[in-house]
């Protein structure tokens, strides 16, 4: 565009700069698709883990390896994924070969196969079917099984046979049966001799010095032994019944009943029935114990850990936040210093969260921890009690980590009070307390929980500074439960966030645990985003209570 | 009485203010005050604690005497201790031993029982640390072994150390009858190698014997079968000082004339020379003083007779297939001929001593822990096994007991930041290595790979969303539909919250093997994508204005997002056929032309190619910081005062001119201090970095390969460092030097925001 002319409106010519604008404008729009990819990866990964896919028998074409021990030509499986195959090595002419489609397949029956997964070229496929009759069981050992069932043998000697129309009726009785009775025996075994045991302890312990109290030892364990007994029994009748089924390789197992969890049909069922056991095994995801290290079964001590050391923080850290913040914008005479204080604050919010995990180690599990051992549980030393990761130390150190979050969120709410009201309530004759807490602080109650919530969500999705506090792979019993005092705040925990990296990390079958990581995963990202909406929707609906300008 | 007058008290009375009102009121302000000042202190006693933990590090060893205990008038060979210092011993000229009870100050003479026999005159000692055993040579060509007998019981919080010492018979060695100078010896297990210097008629002779053990099914072999070597034919001087290395496999020993000569066992069963080297040729007096290896057998202390104190260690030298000695480390020099030197059994410390000076020196870290004038003269020393105490035996045969208190000699500045000399290395270099396999392990607990990493890792991850986030920033504040506002930034926020161990397990799990094969396909990406964007925008801008009018202006985000997916799919897609084009390398294996980019990095740079690297960190830490400099940019680019843009686009410049012009440079402060946001949340990362790395700590700035960062560092090695060890404090330093590091960014970048907000006030 030359001076001379006068710019024309109607001519071809844009604004000078606007191709960079729509370079700018593909900035924003690869961070919006970063952000739905990574969601999209998460969901399209988690989601189909709870779907009871149909099973597909695979025949291979002649003469190609079947991975599948004894099975012939033909495995069946359900499928995982597809990839692409790249052969790198040029041909004689240089070009590069044509790429090859891997399917995986997830077999199952690892106590048959061995393994879990086969992976085969589509090109190897001769045809697929989908088996009719093929029975899903999930057990307690080994991951599912893939058969058909052949007949059942009761407890009282009895056989059915899998053509018998009483069959379908008789598993479905004898599976529920086993259902109650492992529950029984959990009960039994996870709390009554646990109890027992925990009395046992406690005597042991006391009784280093005197040799009195074995009149009570002998009592504790004539009721364990009666305990015992029971539990003996009940899983005598476990094993008692046993299903009969074949292996699509042809090999004949035998199950005892009290080893299956639930069955179903894949190929027969209809889409209510599937989304029926989508409902069911998303429940049991949530609800249930882990199995086989964590790769199998639910997530609930996981949760439940997450929200009691979540919890646990809010306790610490509000009534903390609150206060210094009060104390930063009413009380503290407003200078350098208050600002220098301030902007600490804010600083420290930005500290990585690992340096506030070697803080709690050093500070609240070998100091505290290590001091309230020695004043209080000595006859239990050498093994540690507080001095050790856990729950309550944990909760500290992330309260410690996130004071800074709830500070400066209070602070700005009680900042946006209009000065009209505090000093209508000064003028009334309030003092300065009642003005605090009848004006000050119902006005900036949504500032306060914004600052809880963005707490609670990094408190939540935080995984550094746990490993060092108390987190564990696997713990033995929950922070809460019947036994007195019912908050166990020295125990250690699972949490949502270290389970995902212990599952795809230290797992020992990194391939069978990732339905269960991504699964997990999907929980903790729905938890966090759900915990940060909420945060949002809270300090947009304050600021725009204050801009309107109530008063 | 008046009536108004009582009105008026009641008044007065009901306008008072109620007591327990004010009794509230105080009491709260008391709370708060103090609530307030608890929290502000707690937050500041993170950082207390932590310098706290770490000062020990920098402390020199503390050494108080104890304890004087006034011995016979004997002439001692050598002193010897136990691991505790309590109950050190002393070999008398006939071969009992004198021991010293260190609490009751108690001296106890012990005979030894050498199976009998008549008495031997005793001239020669040596002892063998690891196996706590004593070799003691006579003045007619014999020697045994000794066994000081320790035993160790606690009860009632002490520590009771009882002693039993027990001896074999007396053996022939070398030239029968000759006098034996030194006697030195090494056991294998399997093997046991003695050497001895003897006084044959004025003449030096050196003889070994090599004892081998027959593991018979019978019995634990006792029965040994001992080859005779005469070592002499390998001196060319006078030798003067021999010692044998715990495995006893090599004989090293000193001569007059100030060499140095290492023979090693072969494996045919003869000895050969491997080295000979003069350690202080150099100087004007070469002679070897003193020589003892330090813990681990691998290096010599070597004392001159001017002072001069140097080690040599065994090593590689490059392009060398056999390990020699070589110079690693000088020390200070000493006030005159060095009369004692002795290591210890804990780690690379030894102590020296010439006249009166005492000095404690470590090896890796070249420095001296402790050096002090004695008030006597001391000619023999020892080091207690668990490094606490230090022994000495002054002219008068008294013995002092000394307190040593250095429980972290191995760290210091040096250590943390210096390059370093560590022990069987070819050259000084910096290593992070913080636990090893064996007992002489040398820790090696330098910090720069770590800072290296940390460093590393920002880098890439800046790299990639710095151009992102400050691009996002730009169009959402300036060119955004406003409506549009309010739902894309809390779009981002989202991003902000995801918890890092996703991220990481993601980078590590799907991304990395997705990436791992399609190196090119992202080349193409990173190449394309934003030259497709200004292509289509150049475009786009020539086309006539009836038709640019379609798009409203602050959509073309929109536009873009089916488009890039598009051209993302097409460019991913054609990587294959874009690396079997560029990066065809030859397969040294088989000799056919590979077309992978995975082998062709290493091959024309000669540096590694890692699945979980720096790319995928890069890319992944990205997640984390891009919607922190994107909030905080956006934040400061949608505050520049509205007057300055309407008075812009007034004057008739187009909306990226005054983007660029006015609002940018207005900006530009908060801008910085959202990029040093950003930084310091990606020094700190630490899930995606243990996760989406292999946690090597190298140095080598190769996108390829991976990292270790202080902050993985410390999540990596911490659960299991014990408490107030070294490397527990060590790791506490990265924690501080971490703390440090993001404050005083995050502090700089927070005044410059509030410089900035002072700065709009005035427009």
């Amino acid at each position: 565009m030359s001076a001379a002319k006068a710019p024309s409106l109607t001519k071809t010519h844009a604004a000078p700069g606007e191709p960079l604008v729509w370079l700018t404008a593909m900035g924003l729009a690869l961070g919006l698709l970063m952000v739905a990819g990574l969601l999209g990866v998460i969901v399209a990964n988690g989601v189909p883990v709870f779907w009871p896919a149909p099973l597909v028998e695979v025949t291979l074409k002649p003469g190609v390896q079947n991975p599948v021990p004894g099975g012939g030509e033909t495995f069946v499986g359900r499928l995982v994924q597809q990839r692409v195959k790249r052969t790198p090595v040029l041909d004689a002419a240089g070009r590069p070969q044509a790429d090859q489609s891997e399917l995986q397949y997830f077999i199952g029956n690892k106590d048959g196969y061995g393994s879990n997964f086969v992976f085969i070229n589509r090109a190897d496929i001769a045809k697929t079917r989908t088996p009719k009759d093929i029975l899903v069981i999930e057990r307690m050992e080994y991951g599912p099984a893939f058969g058909f069932p052949q007949r059942l043998a009761t407890s009282d000697g009895k056989t059915l046979s899998a053509s018998d129309p009483a069959f379908p009726g008789a598993l479905r009785a004898l599976v529920a049966e086993g259902n109650a009775r492992r529950r029984a025996l959990e009960t039994i075994e996870k709390r009554d001799i646990g109890r027992i045991n925990a009395e046992m302890n406690e005597l042991k312990i006391r009784g280093r010095d005197s040799s009195a109290p074995t009149k009570a030892m002998t009592a504790l364990e004539a009721r364990y032994e009666t305990l015992a007994s029971e539990a003996r029994a009940l899983r005598l009748l476990q094993t008692a019944a046993t299903l009969t089924y074949q292996l699509p390789n042809g090999a004949v197992k035998e199950l005892p009943i009290g080893n299956i969890l639930g069955y179903y049909q894949p190929n027969q069922i209809g889409i209510f029935r599937k989304l029926g056991l989508f409902l069911h095994n998303i429940w049991n995801f949530l609800s249930q114990d882990p199995r086989e290290a964590n790769t199998e079964g639910g997530v609930f001590p996981a949760i439940f850990g997450t929200f009691v050391m979540t919890m646990l923080m809010s306790l610490a850290v509000v009534p903390f936040g609150v206060i210094a913040a009060i104390y930063l914008r009413e009380y503290a005479r407003q200078g350098f210093f208050v600002r220098a204080v301030r902007i600490a604050i804010n600083n420290l919010a930005g500290v990585p969260s690992i340096v506030f995990g070697v803080f709690g180690l050093g500070f609240f599990v070998y100091f505290l921890g290590g001091s309230i051992d020695k004043t209080f549980f000595g006859d239990y030393l050498p093994t540690p009690t507080f001095g050790t990761g856990g729950i309550l130390w944990a909760a500290l150190t992330l309260a410690l980590m996130t004071v800074p979050v709830v500070i400066v969120a209070t602070e700005e709410a009680i900042a946006a009070v209009p000065r009209g009201m505090k000093e209508g309530s000064l003028a009334c004759g309030a003092s300065k307390w009642q003005t605090i807490q009848r004006i000050i602080l119902p006005a900036s109650l949504p500032g306060i929980l914004t600052g809880l919530v963005l707490a609670m969500a990094r408190g939540a999705g935080e995984v550094a500074p746990l490993m060092l506090v108390g987190v564990v792979k696997l713990a033995p019993s929950l922070p809460i439960d019947g036994e007195f005092p019912f908050l166990h705040p020295e125990r250690k925990f699972m949490h949502l966030g270290f389970h995902i990296y212990d599952l795809g990390f230290q797992s020992p079958d990194s391939e069978a645990a990732k339905p269960m990581v991504f699964a997990t995963t999907l929980l903790l990202i729905l938890l966090v985003v759900a915990l940060n909406l909420f945060a949002i929707v809270i300090r947009e609906r304050l600021r725009k209570k204050y801009a309107t300008g109530a008063f | 009485m008046d009536p108004t007058l009582e009105t008026d008290t009641t008044d007065r009375r009901r306008f008072e203010t109620g007591r327990m009102t004010l009794l509230i009121d105080r009491v709260m302000t008391w709370l708060i005050r103090c609530g307030g000042v608890l929290v502000v202190t707690v937050v500041f006693g993170i950082f207390l604690f932590i310098l706290f933990q770490v000062f020990p590090l920098f402390q020199a060893a503390r050494v108080h005497e104890l304890k004087t205990v006034q011995l016979p008038q004997k002439k001692f060979t050598i002193l010897g201790v136990d691991e505790w210092g309590a109950k050190p011993f002393l070999v008398e000229p006939d071969g009992n031993l004198l021991f010293v009870d260190y609490a009751s100050g108690q001296v106890s003479e012990i005979p030894v029982d050498f199976g009998g026999g008549p008495a031997h005159e005793i001239t020669a000692a040596g002892i063998n640390k690891r196996e706590q055993k004593l070799i003691v040579g006579t003045a007619d060509g014999k020697y045994a072994l000794v066994s000081p007998g320790y035993k160790s019981s606690t009860g009632e919080g002490k520590n009771e150390v009882t002693a039993s010492p027990t001896a074999t018979k007396f053996s022939d060695i070398g030239i029968p009858g000759a006098r034996i100078l030194d006697i030195a010896y090494g056991d294998s297990g399997s093997q046991k190698l003695v050497v001895a210097l003897q006084d044959a008629d004025g003449k030096k002779s050196v003889s070994a014997q090599l004892l081998k053990r027959k593991r018979s099914l019978l019995g634990a072999g006792s029965a040994e079968v001992a080859t005779a070597f005469d070592l002499t034919p390998f001196f060319s001087g006078q030798p003067r000082d021999i010692l044998v290395p715990a495995t006893g496999d090599a004989v090293i020993a000193t001569t007059d004339e100030g060499e140095v000569i290492y023979l090693s066992l072969q494996a045919d069963g003869g000895f050969q020379k491997v080295q000979t080297f003069q350690p202080f040729g150099d100087l004007a007096d070469s002679r070897v003083a003193l020589v003892d290896f330090l813990f681990g057998d691998v290096s010599l202390i070597l004392a001159a007779e001017t002072g001069e104190n140097r080690v040599f260690s065994l090593f590689y030298p490059k392009g060398a297939s056999v390990r020699t000695f070589g110079l690693t480390q000088e020390f200070p020099v000493l006030p005159g001929r060095p009369s004692y030197l002795v290591s210890t059994q804990r780690n690379k410390a030894f102590l020296i001593g010439a006249a009166r000076e005492a000095s404690l020196r470590f090896r890796t870290t070249t420095s001296v822990r402790w050096q002090e004038l004695l008030p006597f003269t001391a000619t023999k020393a020892v080091i207690s096994g668990k490094y606490r105490r230090i022994l000495f035996l002054d002219e008068q045969n008294r013995l002092h007991f000394y307190e040593l208190n250095d429980p972290h000699p191995d760290s210091g500045w040096k250590a943390l930041f210096g390059k370093i000399w560590y022990e069987g290395a070819p050259e000084k270099k910096w290593e992070w290595q913080s636990t090893g396999g064996s007992d002489d392990f040398e820790p090696k607990y330098s910090l720069v790979p770590l800072i290296f990493g940390t460093l590393k890792g920002t880098l890439y991850a800046m790299l990639f969303a710095v151009p992102i986030a400050l691009l996002a920033a730009l169009y959402t504040s300036q060119f955004l539909d406003p409506n549009l506002r309010g739902v894309i930034k809390p779009t981002m926020e989202i991003m902000a919250s995801l918890p890092s161990v996703v991220l990481g397990f993601l980078a590590a799990i799907y991304i990395a093997p997705l990436v791992e094969h399609r190196i090119p396909s992202l080349m193409l990406l990173a190449a394309g994508l934003p030259a497709a964007a200004a292509l289509f925008g150049w475009f786009w801008s020539t086309l006539p204005i009836h038709l640019r009018k379609r798009i409203r202006p602050g959509t073309e985000w929109m536009v873009f997002l089916p488009i890039l997916a598009l051209l993302g799919s097409l460019l991913w897609s054609l990587g294959p056929a874009f690396e079997s084009l560029a990066f065809v390398t030859t397969d040294p294996a088989t000799g056919k032309k590979v077309a992978d980019f995975r082998y062709w990095w290493p091959a024309v740079t000669g540096t590694p190619f890692d699945q979980r690297n720096s790319l995928v960190v890069g890319f992944m830490m990205g997640f984390a910081v891009i919607p922190i400099i994107f909030t905080i940019a956006e934040d400061a680019l949608s505050n520049v005062p509205s007057a300055l843009r309407t008075a812009s686009m007034a004057c008739g410049a187009s909306r990226w001119q005054t983007a660029m012009r006015v609002v940018l440079p207005t900006a530009s402060a908060g801008i910085f201090s959202a990029l040093m946001i950003g930084l310091g949340r990606a020094v700190g990362e630490t899930m995606i970095v243990v996760m989406a790395t292999g946690n090597t700590p190298i140095m080598e700035w190769n996108i390829f390969s991976g990292m270790r960062t202080l902050s993985a560092n410390i999540a990596v090695e911490l659960p299991e460092a014990p408490h107030h060890g070294t490397l527990y404090r060590t790791l506490f330093f990265g924690a501080l030097l971490l703390f440090l590091l993001t404050f005083f960014v995050n502090t700089v970048a927070e005044v410059l925001r509030q410089h900035l907000r002072e700065k709009y006030k005035t427009v």
